[in-house]
């Protein structure tokens, strides 16, 4: 059985008083990663999804946080992969 | 997409948007390794293998061996590893790793016929009291023994001889170098006094012409090879000669590959030195001021058990070590008979190439350095074929000076360091001593501080006579470590698998993996491995080395030194030692053997404090005394000052080995010459002063066929050996995932004629018998080993393939040494029915 | 969370049920039971030989050979290897070049071309077969233990 692995990266803008709440909310969303940049409001953030749908779905979700000014998309990649090695 | 490659693409993907953002991310995002992260420990350490002892780094972090690569300060290899020493950081992770004591047990009872379960230390240790008491206190110390290993560091070899020898007082110690280095060994003894090796490796870079006798060391010593290859390749005059039985990845690389018949390297040995006498090309000189003559008892039998018919009909079975004074016209005359045509008749090789090869011998200008290991040594007259090649090298005084060099190459990491040096075979003590020497008895007993009259002067019982006491029920408590002889011994069906489960009998196995031998034992313990204790291996040029502990061993697992030295505090004197001895020495009434073996003052010298502090030491630790300093520095006074001279131990943790004898910081290259040698008396030039003459014995002997032959119905010769992937019984290898896919199985390698006539194809399933067993395996009529037709060649690492089941437990009568080469077998497919021929 | 969709190298590891001490049943590693049995030869196993590059278990482990060799010239005259893996003819052969470290001699020296020590190749370089190994190995490749959130304890099989 074969599926697809993506894999995105974004930067997220974010009003400086919400960065730690926004933090926890982008952790609870599924495959999502911060990877930094807290500290100068624009945080880092990787998304592992299985489709293209729920890259744009959870970016959609991001934009949405209370206190996110914007979240652009960087970096997309994907590729098939076999469900068993 | 594995999780590697995900954890990549995602720091990519990180990386991409963090500068689109100009954010710093922190060092751990980064995809590339930086600062501490990339910091591994390197120590120095031998390579586990073979005897050649190379010399490895070893990478650690976070308590676990990373990495390993040749050492460039080390000499014997300056940075190669062959492929084994290159997965060295795999061994100790196989996955079945032993970490706890197993017992047989019923009803939470010790029961040889039990399954296994875990235990503590305690209760093996407590069991193994009890019935090494038992039996002592029943059947005395002759029905105690051990089987220890070659591949023990030398204070391990040194802890068992005392406990054995000095403790339960019985000489039934043998090392698994016996089916290994005995030949060698007692030859050198016998030729020279002393044993081991009179040049070192640098004979290599030096030799106009190696002639290597059945040694495949492309395969089997591996970097020794590359130090000829190399030594070949750079300089045109230099000649490569190898007799093998067969052809393989080293007569591939020679300038003459001479293919023999099994057994004729004795007839081929002797023409060369019928060649040399009537040639003119003795060197009188040298053989008149340097050498005498004896004759060889003949007739001597195989070592079998005295009452097979060979061992009946053999005149001196029972004398076959003794030889007579004699004569250069006599040797000479018995050199006599083996002309060119005789040597080639028997040998099958043709006359010209047999004078070509006797031509290097014989050319004064040609400085020849001959090189065997298992092919003589493992042989009926292993004993005689060593004297035969000292005798070429003795009769042409091509020997101890720089390229002219008869050199025995050793099999085992540690045969030489510990086996021999240390003396833990069943006749000897250490530095050369003999066990039936009254006065090397009494030298011994002053060292380790012992009672005079303590030490048992019977000679002990050797592997094989182990493996058959076993079965008569006559030896009855048994410990083995640090080898698999259940797999390796010869005849294993008939002789060496009943002993082990005679109901008599109680086997205690120390191991690292469940081998085959664990599984057939009453009681398996732990093992830790190389690295996971502080160790010292002697290699084939008598080059000491040292390690550290480097990781810890897992779980339970404990060192086979912690074994043997906690062990002995379950005996006290007055249960093991005759009351004699302890009434004429009542100041060792009621101490444990412990107290007299090891807490005696001496080796327990040394504190806890001179450690040192980068590197672990459980067994140090463990005792409350630097334990291995202490055995090794008691060790060390035996040889020096006898020509047998270590450094002090620190030095070792310093440098990359010293060949002894190290006389005040000096290692010893070459012996027995001026100059080079600290113990030749000054103007005599050369001196063998093992021996109280000063010369060395050039010994007469003949041709004797080998114990079985193949006739008509077993058609073939078997002839067992390793391969360069597989270490001995593949115990470390097997597990080890690109060693084991590189070479999986064993195979019968067959002529291509041979598997035709016998309607045979290349990967058929087919059985290998003998008169004393049988294995199943598969035909190879392609690859690495081209034999000729009417032989076989079956590799032994492989314990679904239990090749000796098939072999002889035929030895030389002299040395006691197996011989794995030469036996009668026949090849039919697995699907036939009966075993008809198939011609 | 992350679901199991993705392929995770999970070893066989050694589970040791109730009353089961040894965990796998190997005959080539621990022999018959009984020991005096005759087993079955397993079957001999393919050659890999599809060109594909192994990943080194460390730095300076010598790769595998992922091709066929058999009939592979190693004598005095021939050294099969080289016509592929020697620096002139990698280009037209797209064959990795012997290492740097194989142009050393004994004393450090770099020489202009393979160091007669290294000579043999196949000494440190071995072919593999498709044969799955009997147990598994627990070593650590070092970025795993410097990647521990990251990476699978164990290593690869």
């Amino acid at each position: 059985m074969t599926g697809e692995c993506h894999i995105s990266s974004l930067v997220v803008h974010t009003r400086p008083d919400k960065v730690p709440a926004i933090i926890e909310r982008v952790r609870e969303i599924e495959g999502a990663e911060i990877h930094g940049g807290a500290e100068a409001g624009k945080l880092i953030v990787t998304l592992e999804t299985e489709t293209e749908h729920q890259v744009v779905e959870r970016i959609n979700a991001i934009q949405l946080l209370d206190g996110v000014l914007a979240a652009t998309l960087v970096f997309h990649h994907f590729e098939p992969v076999q469900d068993q090695e | 997409m594995d999780l590697t490659r995900r954890t990549l693409l995602k720091t990519q993907a990180a990386a991409a948007a963090a500068t689109a953002a100009n954010v710093a991310l922190p060092a751990s995002a980064q995809n590339i390794l930086t600062g501490e992260d990339l910091h591994l420990q390197w120590s120095k350490a031998p390579c586990r293998f073979c005897g050649t002892g190379c010399g490895v780094m070893v990478g650690v972090k976070d308590g676990r061996v990373v990495a390993t690569h040749g050492d460039m300060q080390a000499e014997v290899n300056r940075g190669l590893n062959c492929v084994k020493g290159y997965f060295l950081s795999k061994i100790m992770y196989g996955s079945d790793r032993l970490t706890q004591p197993l017992m047989r047990m019923k009803n939470g009872q010790f029961a040889k016929d039990g399954e296994f379960q875990p235990v503590s230390w305690d209760q093996a240790f407590d069991e193994m009291a009890r019935q090494f008491k038992r039996v002592l206190k029943e059947k005395g110390p002759e029905a105690v023994g051990m089987f220890g290993s070659g591949q023990w560091t030398i204070w391990e070899g040194y802890a068992a001889s005392k406990l054995m020898r000095a403790g339960f007082r019985t000489n039934n110690l043998d090392p698994n170098a016996r089916h290994c280095m005995a030949s060698a060994a007692v030859t050198f003894i016998r030729t020279f006094g002393m044993d081991e090796p009179m040049g070192c490796y640098d004979d290599f870079e030096n030799a106009d012409a190696f002639v290597l006798w059945g040694s495949n060391m492309a395969e089997m010593h591996p970097i020794l090879w590359t130090r000829i290859t190399d030594r070949r390749l750079s300089h045109p005059h230099v000649r490569i000669a190898t007799l093998s039985t067969y052809e393989h990845r080293t007569t591939d690389l020679s300038d003459m590959a001479l293919i023999f018949k099994p057994n004729s390297d004795l007839a081929i040995m002797n023409y060369i030195a019928n060649y040399i006498i009537q040639t003119g090309a003795v060197n009188r000189d040298f053989v008149e001021k340097h050498c005498n003559f004896r004759m060889a008892n003949t007739d001597i039998g195989y070592g079998l058990r005295p009452d097979h018919v060979l061992e009946q009909q053999a005149q001196h079975a029972n004398d076959a070590q003794v030889s007579s004074a004699s004569s250069f016209e006599d040797y000479a005359k018995l050199m006599s008979q083996y002309t060119v045509e005789k040597a080639s008749e028997l040998s099958g090789i043709p006359k010209e190439r047999l004078e070509a090869l006797a031509k290097l011998y014989a050319d004064p200008k040609v400085k020849v350095m001959s090189l065997w290991t298992m092919g003589f040594n493992q042989h009926v007259r292993g004993v005689w074929a060593n004297h035969m090649v000292y005798n070429l090298h003795l009769l042409t005084g091509k020997i101890a000076e720089p390229g002219n060099s008869p050199f025995s190459l050793t099999g085992q990491p540690s045969a030489c360091g510990t086996a021999r040096e240390v003396g833990t075979f069943s006749h000897r003590l250490p530095a050369d001593m003999q066990v039936n020497n009254p006065e090397h008895r009494k030298h011994a007993e002053e060292i380790w501080k012992l009672p005079h009259g303590l030490l048992p002067e019977k000679v002990g019982y050797h592997a094989v006579q182990q493996d058959r006491m076993l079965k008569d029920g006559k030896l009855n408590a048994y410990w083995i470590m640090c080898n698999n002889n259940l797999q390796t011994a010869p005849n294993t069906n008939n002789e060496t698998y009943p002993g082990y489960r005679n109901p008599e009998n109680f086997v205690v196995v120390s191991d690292a993996y469940p081998t085959v031998t664990a599984m057939a034992a009453d009681v398996i313990l732990p093992a830790a491995m190389w690295v996971e204790k502080e160790g010292a291996y002697g290699n084939a040029e008598r080059r000491t080395h040292f390690w550290h502990q480097l990781v810890n061993a897992p779980g339970d697992a404990r060192s086979d030194l912690w074994q043997l030295v906690e062990f002995s505090k379950r005996f006290t004197t007055d249960e093991v030692w005759p009351a004699q001895i302890l009434d004429a020495n009542p100041d060792y009434k009621g101490k444990s053997l412990y107290d007299v073996l090891f807490a005696n003052g001496e080796v327990n010298k040394f504190p806890v404090n001179e450690l040192d502090p980068a590197y672990e030491n459980r067994e140090a630790k463990a005792f409350g005394f630097y334990v291995q300093k202490g055995l090794f520095e008691e060790y060390a006074s035996f040889g020096r000052g006898h020509g047998h001279d270590l450094a002090p131990f620190d030095t070792y943790h310093q440098v990359r080995g010293l060949r002894w004898p190290v006389v005040n910081g000096q290692e010893t290259r070459w012996r027995y010459r001026e100059g080079l040698d600290p113990y030749v008396e000054k103007g005599s030039g050369l001196q063998f002063y093992g021996n109280p003459d000063k010369k060395a014995n050039i010994m007469g002997a003949p041709y004797e066929p080998p114990a079985e032959s193949p006739d008509v119905e077993y058609d073939l010769w078997l002839v067992t050996g390793r391969v360069l992937e597989h270490w001995h019984s593949g115990s470390m290898t097997l597990r080890v995932p690109e060693l084991y896919k590189a070479f999986p199985g064993a195979v019968v390698f067959m002529h291509p004629d041979d598997a035709a006539k016998r309607h045979l194809r290349r990967g058929q399933e087919v059985r290998v018998v003998s008169r004393r067993g049988e294995i199943r395996s598969r035909v190879e009529t392609r690859g690495r080993n081209r034999v000729p037709q009417g032989l076989i060649f079956v590799p032994f690492f492989d314990a679904s393939q239990l090749i000796n089941k098939v072999t002889l437990d035929a030895t030389d009568p002299i040395s006691k040494q197996t011989d794995f080469k030469k036996c009668a077998v026949k090849v039919v497919s697995a699907a036939t029915a009966d075993a008809g021929d198939q011609q | 969370m992350r679901r199991g969709v993705f392929a995770i190298l999970i070893g066989i590891g050694p589970c040791l049920a109730a009353g089961a001490i040894f965990a796998q049943d190997a005959p080539r590693l621990r022999g018959p039971t009984p020991f005096t049995e005759e087993i079955p030869a397993p079957p001999m196993q393919r050659q890999v030989t599809d060109d594909v590059r192994v990943r080194r278990n460390y730095p300076d482990q010598p790769p595998v050979i992922p091709h066929s060799i058999e009939g592979y010239a190693m004598d005095l005259n021939a050294n099969k290897c080289m016509s592929c893996h020697a620096r002139k003819f990698t280009e037209q052969s797209q064959a990795p070049m012997i290492s740097v470290t194989h142009y050393q001699d004994r004393a450090g020296n770099t020489l202009g071309g393979l160091a007669p020590r290294r000579y043999v190749c196949v000494s440190c370089h071995v072919p593999q077969t498709t044969a799955k190994p009997l147990v598994d190995n627990v070593f650590t490749d070092m970025d795993a233990l410097t990647e521990t959130e990251r990476q699978p304890e164990r290593g690869r099989n």
